[in-house]
């Protein structure tokens, strides 16, 4: 192995012409990655397995506004991260390309679903994983319909919800697209049996009666926060990833970081008490990644206005880049255990 | 007006001097009486309400101070986000929302250390090898004097100076004495170099590691986790045989069992212990006031936890870094911060005073 310049991004910068700082990025792409648009060729010939897609879009929301700022500070966020993670001794650099946002047209959030929809199976076809960042949840009602479709009917569909709001309104003030209605749409895909849905966190209330009246009517399985207290989260997510992943053809993950507690989780669209702490959602991480896969994962409802000290944007990214790392430990892409630093010493 | 003649250490805050004078030596321990005195009064702030003494080391002598507090506000070490140097003035402001008096431990800080706040090194913007040398020649001072040092930073490129100070020192007091060096934080800091420069805020253990009396058996790193650790920062450890503790093991065995661990391992055989903790070794939820606010970390309640055991065993420099008020909510993370260092000292003073012993 010739541990030369191919592995310079695993290592503190050597200087000179090799790169001074790693917080010189030019461009700002999700892990530094390089832009691919979804309509090239080059998007299916790469050797990335995921996608990063910014869906800038608020006009789902029904409560505080921001949630179009996430993908920005997504982004930036994930600057302050290696591709390397000790941890798992992986190495994330080449496993993503950034395909930009999706371009969202003002008041007219019917069109920007379709183009949502079109975006996500757009990177389905070519073969990879998009990872979604919203934007507010509704942005996840064209994105699953997307991975449904891409499945075909033959198909099984696996579905895992982290949040703290059940967002099962059949309609909202007339409208059925919005993010209060999501898990309502969600619920009616046709390849997503009820067996293979999850949906963890939920708590406080704006869950409004008709939306636990329509979980109950759809059968819907959900594991409230109280529950996930009391049984401890590894036990929860041995049962829920054993729903989705069990006999599915593919798993959207979707996370609503307003499952963390507000403490941990600040700038979100909708804070709320009571939720999970850091450490536990590194343990959800865990669980995940074991099993090696996903199809679709996507974040949405973060707020970076009411962020403090950008730590949700981060711990966002860090949760992501966590599951990526974990799955390719599973799989055993791990790195040379003699790989070193160019010009390496350890003692003077 | 608070002590003997042969104690030349006195304290009267200026808020206490004047035509409205206290007349109490205890007066900074109780509820006030006539006025609020240096509660919630900055005036000429200084950490815990202290007096000022000059880092000098026959003034801390004559002082007979026994803690030195000492601000490094230097932020261009720093191969992250910029902020820390106000990470002194941060604590400092937050000092003065708490009584030296610590009912925990049932002792007044002030009076048991003859605590001294000895200012804030100065800086040459641009030139840390220059302020790196203030930083080593303070931290001198102040341990010649015969105190131990609380150092507040600044970037966490402040244990290079701040450990290579104890490291000579002690050299001059006993040649073969042994320093042990415990680096708490998110980030291994393992960089033999960043972009060819040693001195950056990624490189505090290898510099420890450099120093003659400190070998990888008296070393040891708890608290590191997520994606900014670069691979050499990890082979530094691997390769050198020293101990991480990560947060993965830290959740899973205690903060008492790895905190106690690493403690016994500074100071196995040796005769100082220098203790760097980055702030960012707490969760960003408790610690949002940081240059690299980090999901994943320790907790409010294990960090005191660790601060007070730390007590247990004492040590010659607890060194804090990366304090950044401008991205403090609710003055949150400087009021913890201020909380590590006072559980520190609150349980090191019940230590001595279980065992007769003075600072």
């Amino acid at each position: 192995m010739n541990p030369a310049k191919a592995f310079a991004h695993l290592f503190s910068p050597l200087g000179g012409d090799d790169g001074d700082n790693y917080r010189s990025p030019g461009q700002i792409s999700f892990l530094r990655a390089p832009f691919v648009s979804l309509d090239s060729d080059e998007l299916a010939s790469t050797e990335a397995q995921y996608v990063f897609i910014g869906v800038p879009f608020d006009e789902g929301n029904v409560g505080k506004p921001g949630s179009e700022d996430g993908p920005r500070e997504f982004r930036v966020a994930s600057l302050d991260y290696f591709p390397y993670w000790f941890e798992f001794n992986v190495d994330l650099n080449g496993k993503a390309v950034d395909c930009g946002d999706v371009s969202m047209p003002r008041v007219s959030p019917g069109v920007a679903h379709e183009r949502i929809y079109a975006a996500v199976r757009k990177a389905l076809a070519a073969g990879k994983a998009p990872i979604i960042c919203g934007g507010d949840r509704s942005i996840s009602i064209p994105a699953t319909k997307a991975l449904s479709d891409h499945l075909g009917v033959e198909k099984k569909m696996g579905y895992m919800h982290l949040g703290a709001h059940l967002d099962m309104a059949d309609t909202w003030a007339g409208e059925s697209n919005v993010s209060t209605c999501t898990m309502a749409r969600i619920t009616e895909l046709g390849n997503l049996s009820m067996d293979n849905v999850a949906h963890i966190g939920a708590r406080n209330s704006f869950n409004p009666k008709d939306h636990i009246d329509l979980v109950k009517n759809r059968g819907m399985r959900f594991h409230p926060m109280f529950e996930v207290l009391e049984r401890g989260i590894d036990d929860v997510m041995d049962e829920t990833v054993s729903r989705v992943w069990d006999d599915t053809d593919g798993q959207y993950l979707s996370f609503n970081f307003n499952v963390m507690d507000s403490s941990s989780a600040p700038g979100v669209t909708a804070t709320e008490p009571g939720g999970l702490e850091s450490r536990e959602i590194m343990r959800v991480a865990s669980k995940i990644s074991e099993r090696g896969g996903l199809s679709v994962i996507d974040i949405t409802e973060l707020c970076p206005m009411f962020d403090i000290s950008g730590s949700t944007s981060r711990t966002a990214v860090c949760v992501v880049l966590r599951i990526l790392a974990g799955i390719e430990l599973k799989h055993g892409r791990t790195l040379d255990d003699s790989l070193r630093r160019p010009g390496w010493k350890f003692k003077d | 007006m608070t002590t003997q003649p042969s104690n030349p250490w006195t304290f009267v805050p200026h808020q206490h001097q004047g035509p409205h004078q206290e007349t109490h030596d205890d007066a900074h321990t109780r509820s006030p009486e006539k006025h609020n005195g240096p509660f919630k009064a900055e005036g000429i702030l200084t950490f815990m309400g202290a007096p000022y003494c000059p880092a000098d080391r026959d003034k801390v002598s004559e002082m007979g101070a026994k803690i030195c507090f000492l601000g490094a506000p230097w932020d261009q070490g720093t191969i992250v986000r910029t902020g820390t140097s106000s990470g002194p003035h941060g604590i400092r402001q937050a000092s003065s929302q708490y009584f030296p008096y610590m009912f925990e431990y049932d002792v007044d800080l002030m009076t048991f250390f003859n605590v001294v706040d000895c200012g804030d090194i100065p800086v040459v913007p641009g030139n840390n090898e220059l302020s790196q040398r203030y930083m080593y020649d303070y931290v001198t001072e102040c341990l010649e004097g015969g105190a131990k040092v609380i150092l507040v930073g600044g970037d966490h490129s402040v244990p290079i100076p701040g450990a290579r100070a104890l490291s000579q020192w002690l050299t001059r007091r006993k040649p073969d004495g042994k320093m042990g060096y415990l680096h708490v934080d998110c980030h291994l800091d393992a960089a033999v170099d960043w972009a060819g420069i040693e001195i950056t805020n990624a490189s505090g253990p290898t510099e420890a590691f450099k120093l003659p009396n400190v070998s990888s058996e008296n070393m040891a790193h708890m608290g590191s986790r997520n994606g900014l650790n670069p691979k050499d920062w990890m082979d530094f450890w691997i390769d050198n045989n020293i101990p991480i503790y990560p947060m993965s093991e830290v959740v899973e065995r205690g903060i008492d069992a790895c905190g106690r661990e690493i403690l016994e391992r500074a100071w196995n055989g040796t005769d100082a212990v220098y203790l760097s903790w980055d702030t960012d070794s707490l969760d960003c939820s408790c610690m949002p006031g940081t240059t690299c606010p980090e999901s994943y970390g320790l907790k409010a309640r294990e960090a005191l936890a660790f601060a007070r055991l730390a007590g247990e065993y004492g040590v010659d420099v607890l060194e804090l870094a990366e304090l950044s008020p401008i991205f403090d909510v609710s003055q949150m993370s400087t009021k913890l911060a201020c909380n590590m260092i006072y559980h520190y000292l609150g349980s090191r003073a019940a230590t001595l005073r279980s065992r007769n012993e003075k600072p």
